[in-house]
């Protein structure tokens, strides 16, 4: 798509010319020759991205003299650039001649997608590259689950920044969650890469063990983020209050850190269990028994656990992993199973975050059933107990727990609006609550004056106007952006970059879906214009378009180089580049690369591969609407579990004609990883594909069932890879081969 | 004939089978799960054949192929549950006057004065209504049983379980010439896409309270092409029944009904087919 958007130019050229980084020029360092961009080490899997920098200039002022750092006195660079786009190292001519190979015709046969359909859509789509037209993307897990799952987010990326459509009313790339507060989860920290707020967590490196060492590697010279410091100090005082401070640098030395370059992520942690280097394990909401890839190997691994606790409604498949229901035999597993009985959404308060990042708050319906807990009173519980264990250790690896100020109440349920205060944030020389996190980001803010759990909350919970993820005004004022409704972050603003949908001077590109423009506001003591409209400016209001220094006219604040990024690095290349699954029936037919060069491969003993020749028929996985995730909630629920009682799978009538499956016949599925017993659903909404000139199958599957339940059958992920993407690691659930067989 | 002023639109195009009408009937009307649906039969994405007395209303999915769009396939989901037709054979054929139209077109089966003969069964122009057991007056009693439009939430001033839990707006309810108006309106904007489309709202039965539009024509999803009461159970119903009570009481008339109804109304007995040329089975 992106090829056909330059080839015809239905690209928005000047939105792509001014707020993007197609201009840009594009250091020597920068290669790529079949597959492999420069920089690549292939015994490590992975590239030295300073490869492909950027080309520097001398920085020069409007009389020609150098501009010196105000600091160092040193002459300044800048990124050379030729706003023409004809340079042939600029990044739009980058980009155009690496997209060049990828023509119609070898898509089609890359894709089984035909020529026609694929030209229909791009013809559509790229449609929306006009001052008054808009195009969404929305996507899920059909995304992300493969080993290219993040080149595929920022292909989307692309094309809506060519086509002009971020900062856009009805753009954006938008991602539907696959859990109604996994926006919440991220925004808060449980990715372990992340603390709150998307900063990131220290490293046990010596670089990290200053705070101003940790803060140089962490903070953007340029660009919002250039306040890291600032915010970061704040969540340290929210951790630590007053045992936070300049001298024991923000308390640096309590923060868990990570081992550089180690992955902690999902299938990381099963192949760390299975080789016994962890002990114990909180498994909280989650039931990878089911869940997790190459499902049957991470069961085996919870056996090496000392010990295992469990947070959930239900017993599930995880927390009986040892029982003879589950294939164990529990004489031979030593692991203690703790199980936390924990209460639904409905039976507690607390906010959910959604896609749209609005925080809403929610409210007890009912009382927790029997023992059931809330996951937060859970918490809570445990950080008291735990704070009175060690309240008289003097030992240092105490300390960490020892200098937490946990102020929400004693035993029992916390005052949890106590909790949201302290998200929000204090002014701590005056002990009210923050009106936003601005106020930590002006020159003159003192360091350590202020505390915010979240930086990015910063701003939802006011004195004047209390917690204001409570707001419930369902009166459009605009656009659909209903500002009372609820709160979103940053600063309640509901399209990010709505500087973007303004030209250079600030007049809205599109006048009948005004987001923002100059002078939609007036300065309240001056009565100047400011920046105004139907959402919270993602700018500073007072910034004039005309502003000395150029930055009124760059939308993308939160970049470095405040423009939208048409080339950016990955782990895998600054350009996404087409590789095949780690199983799949087709070779590449863009490089002789089979599959993503940065990607890391699964530990021994996780490590089974299925070839074509074996298993030749494509499988991916999906969830259908009446069962949760796993199933652990709905297949414990009578009137869900009727509606999809049985485990089955989607196959085309071409495939089971040539196997001799018949519908609603059982039939077993088989990867290198294991088989599953299934029904046969024959539907014509599947059918073959015609790749490279051949035909290949390809079947469908719900991951949702397991032995526990109501509604009981084999769990899908026995099937699939332990393999993940080589920026994030979800595991490539949507593309692995298989075979299938009748049962009888 | 009852005048209907309401009505529940069924817009099948804009059904995305999510099902979640079907639970929340059930939730609302404490309508226990089939143990059925557990026994092993596997019936793809249908999760019940047909409707039961447990189970008053379905989501169907039908694949049909076509020749000019989506590679020539059309998946069409629709939501099935008792039309609450406005001349409704149930009501006719009951021998014990315990089916009734309510103010609000709906067809409602008084358990009390049910005593399961069946023949509402049998004569349901749409083979909705089945025979299950239910506690009355703290019995167990065999009853004849199907949805009652929520009766009881429209008496209260709420809408029926399964539109309120509707979440794309496949299904309404309201006036019933705004409901009309709005069907009309949106046939309109979809005639281009399904050539076939059309509101079913037949006319033999008296019009219904539950009305769709269908994207299809209704043989793709099993529906009586034109549906019409017999005429001999309205003669039975309108003519004999009150004549035959006037002269040998009720309870010989139910008698005669029982020999009557199965000998001469009941199609299937007679091995023959709606009017409308249409078979269920």
């Amino acid at each position: 798509m992106i090829k056909y958007i330059i080839d015809t130019s239905m690209y928005f050229e000047e939105y792509v010319k001014n707020y993007t980084n197609a201009s840009f020029i594009v250091g020597d360092g920068y290669d790529f020759k079949d597959g492999i961009f420069s920089g690549y080490n292939e015994e490590k899997r992975s590239y030295d991205r300073a490869k492909w920098a950027f080309k520097t200039v001398p920085a020069v002022d409007a009389a020609g003299q150098p501009i010196l750092d105000p600091v160092t006195k040193l002459p300044t660079t800048k990124t050379a650039t030729d706003p023409t786009l004809q340079d042939p190292r600029c990044v739009f001519q980058l980009m155009k001649k690496h997209y060049s190979r990828y023509d119609l015709d070898t898509v089609s046969r890359t894709t089984g997608t035909p020529v026609e359909q694929l030209k229909q859509v791009y013809d559509m789509y790229a449609s929306t590259g006009r001052k008054d037209k808009a195009g969404t993307m929305m996507y899920a897990m059909g995304i992300t689950q493969h080993t290219v799952g993040s080149e595929n987010v920022r292909v989307m990326a692309m094309v809506q920044l060519l086509l002009g459509n971020i900062g856009i009313a009805g753009g954006g790339v938008n991602a539907l969650r696959g859990e109604s507060n996994v926006q919440g989860s991220t925004d808060f920290g449980l990715l372990y890469h992340n603390t709150a707020g998307y900063m990131e967590t220290p490293t046990a490196t010596l670089g990290d063990s200053t705070w101003d060492g940790f803060m140089g590697r962490i903070t953007p010279k340029t660009g919002f983020f250039s306040n890291k410091n600032r915010f970061y100090v704040a969540l340290q005082k929210a951790f630590y209050g007053k045992n936070a401070t300049a001298e024991n640098q923000w308390g640096l030395d309590y923060l868990p850190k990570l081992t550089a370059g180690k992955d902690y992520s999902h299938m990381k942690v099963f192949e760390a269990m299975a080789a016994g280097t962890i002990e114990g394990a909180f498994v909280w909401g989650a039931n990878p028994v089911v869940g997790g890839p190459n499902a049957k190997q991470e069961k085996s691994a919870l056996a090496n656990l000392k010990w295992l606790v469990i947070a959930d409604l239900w017993e599930h498949e995880t927390s009986v992993f040892w029982s003879k229901e589950a294939g164990s035999n529990p004489a031979d597993i030593q692991t203690e199973v703790f199980f936390l009985p924990a209460c639904g959404s409905f039976e507690k308060e607390g906010s959910i975050s959604n896609s749209g990042r609005w925080m809403q708050y929610r409210w007890e319906a009912i009382k927790p059933k029997g023992e059931s807990k809330a996951d937060l009173e859970m918490l809570h519980n445990l950080a008291l107990k735990l704070k009175d264990l060690y309240k008289t250790s003097s030992n240092p690896n105490d300390a960490a727990i020892n200098a937490l100020t946990w102020d929400f109440g004693g035993e029992g349920h916390p005052d949890i609006d106590k909790v949201a205060r302290e998200i929000n944030g204090y002014d701590l020389t005056t002990g009210k609550l923050l009106n936003g996190f601005g106020v930590m980001t002006t020159p003159d803010a003192v360091l350590g004056n202020f505390s915010s759990g979240n930086w990015i909350y910063s701003g939802f919970y006011t004195e004047k106007d209390g917690n204001k993820s409570k707001k419930r005004d369902n009166v459009d004022k605009g656009i659909g952006n209903f500002l009372n409704w609820s709160f979103a972050w940053p600063a309640n603003r509901r399209i990010l970059y709505n500087r973007a949908s303004c030209d250079l001077q600030g007049n809205p590109y599109n006048p009948n879906k005004v987001v923002i423009k100059w002078g939609g506001g007036k300065d309240a003591v001056t009565g100047a214009p400011i920046w105004g409209g139907n959402d919270v400016p993602d700018f500073a209001p007072t910034k004039a378009p005309d502003v000395a220094d150029g930055s009124g006219k760059k939308p993308f604040i939160m970049t470095p180089s405040l423009v939208g990024n048409l080339y950016a690095p990955m782990n895998e290349g600054p350009f996404p580049e087409h590789y095949e699954p780690w199983e799949s029936p087709a070779k590449n037919n863009f490089s002789s690369v089979q599959l993503n060069p940065a990607v890391k491969f699964p530990a021994k003993g996780f490590d089974q591969k299925g070839e074509a020749d074996t298993f030749p028929i494509v499988a991916t996985t999906y969830r259908v609407s009446e069962h949760w995730q796993t199933g652990a909630m709905t297949r414990n629920q009578e009137w869900l579990s009727e509606l999809v009682p049985h485990m089955f799978i989607e196959i085309s009538e071409e495939l089971a004609k040539e196997k001799g499956i018949s519908h609603k016949e059982e039939v077993i599925v088989s990867s290198a990883r294991g088989e599953i017993k299934a029904f046969a659903m024959v539907t014509k909404r599947l059918r073959p594909y015609t790749v490279n000139g051949k035909k290949v199958h390809e079947i469908g599957m719900p991951w949702q069932f397991g032995f526990k339940g109501y509604a009981k059958g084999a769990s899908a992920n026995t099937l699939t890879p332990h393999i993940g993407d080589a920026n994030t690691t979800i595991p490539e659930y949507k593309a692995f081969l298989c075979d299938v067989r009748r049962a009888k | 004939m009852a005048t209907l002023k309401y009505a529940k639109f069924v817009d099948t195009t804009k059904c995305d089978g999510c099902r979640a009408c079907m639970v929340a009937c059930k939730n609302w009307n404490d309508l226990p799960v089939d143990p059925k649906a557990f026994d092993g039969a596997f019936n793809g994405y249908d999760s019940h054949e047909k409707l039961t007395a447990n189970t008053w209303n379905i989501i169907k999915y039908t694949e049909k192929t076509n020749n000019t769009r989506n590679e020539g396939l059309d998946w069409f989901i629709a939501h099935n549950s008792c039309f609450h037709c406005g001349v409704a054979a149930c009501e006719k054929a009951c021998p014990e006057g315990a089916i009734s139209h309510t103010e609000f077109g709906s067809v409602v089966i008084d358990e009390e004065k049910c005593v399961a003969c069946g023949y509402c069964v049998v004569n349901c122009t749409f083979d909705v209504i089945r025979l299950g057991e239910r506690t009355v007056n703290g019995k167990k009693k065999k009853v004849s049983t199907k949805c009652t439009l929520c009766t009881d939430r429209l008496d209260n001033g709420l809408h029926p379980a399964c539109v309120t839990a509707c979440h794309t707006g496949s299904l309404e309810f309201g006036d019933r010439a705004e409901m009309l108006a709005k069907a009309e309106a949106r046939l309109d904007e979809i005639k281009d896409r399904y050539p076939n489309a059309q509101i079913y709202n037949p006319e033999g039965v008296g019009e219904t309270t539950m009305f769709y539009l269908l994207a299809d024509k209704p043989e793709t999803y099993g529906l009586p092409v034109n549906p019409k009461v017999p005429t001999s159970l309205k003669v039975w119903k309108d003519y004999a029944q009150p004549v035959g009570k006037l002269l040998f009481g009720a309870t010989t008339m139910a008698v005669v009904a029982g020999v009557v109804s199965n000998q001469l109304f009941n199609p299937r007995a007679k091995g023959e087919t709606h009017e409308g040329g249409h078979d269920h089975e």
